[in-house]
């Protein structure tokens, strides 16, 4: 398959984003049962340990890609490269936008229906608003990521 | 009904005059990746003002002999 050293930039970043962040939400459903206090504490275990594993990840292979690719790694984005870039992160950007609204309503929505609270909701997730932002910014991350992959693919 | 356009260039058939020119020399001289010179070639991206006139220059040739404007 014939990439450009951008596409390869953006599948390191979006395989990585898709695996690290799957598995810490795939972990942060399985604490659903468990007593409040120990899910808090082990979900902030997961957080530090996907964003460390995240950044360890991300450095060692675009170091690896900036290694084997010298002089693609010196030249910078082309405009073609710029205006992927662009749609992209306008389709990440929508989705964060949604996430953050959300978010919004459920602060305001728990101030003046404080009955909702975490402790009575049916989804017993730690840290559940903080999660729910989180998970949006990962989402827009990785359709960032894919929007990007899908138009080096397409060619336009 | 509107008169449909497309933006048909030439840069194959000038990279094969000017010497058999690889894209990647091609890339070199315009300042863009290759992938971006095959993408122009097959049609399937329209380079801006700066990058086309930039390819012109290199084929030493006016811009209309390398993009031109056609009826669909």
């Amino acid at each position: 398959m014939d990439m450009s050293f951008k596409e390869k930039s953006a599948w390191i970043s979006f395989i990585s984003t898709v695996s690290i962040f799957g598995y810490y939400f795939y972990s942060i459903f399985m604490l659903i049962g468990e007593p409040p206090e120990i899910a808090k504490e082990a979900a902030k275990d997961y957080l530090i340990q996907a964003v460390f594993l995240s950044i360890v990840v991300e450095i060692f292979f675009h170091a690896v890609l900036n290694a084997s690719n010298k002089k693609e790694a010196a030249l910078q984005s082309d405009e073609r490269d710029k205006a992927f870039e662009y749609k992209a992160n306008s389709l990440g950007y929508s989705i964060l936008v949604v996430g953050v609204v959300i978010t919004l309503g459920r602060i305001i929505t728990l101030e003046y229906n404080p009955e909702f609270a975490e402790q009575h909701s049916s989804l017993q997730i730690p840290l559940l608003t903080a999660h729910i932002l989180m998970f949006t910014f990962i989402l827009s991350e990785i359709v960032r990521f894919g929007g990007q992959i899908f138009f080096y693919r397409r060619g336009y | 009904m509107l008169t449909q356009f497309q933006i048909v260039n030439r840069v194959r058939e000038k990279r094969f005059f000017a010497d058999e020119m690889t894209q990647q020399e091609l890339a070199d001289l315009v300042g863009v990746t290759r992938q971006t010179i095959m993408a122009i070639e097959k049609g399937k991206y329209s380079p801006s003002l700066e990058v086309a006139f930039k390819i012109a220059v290199v084929f030493e040739c006016r811009f209309d002999d390398v993009f031109t404007y056609e009826i669909l």
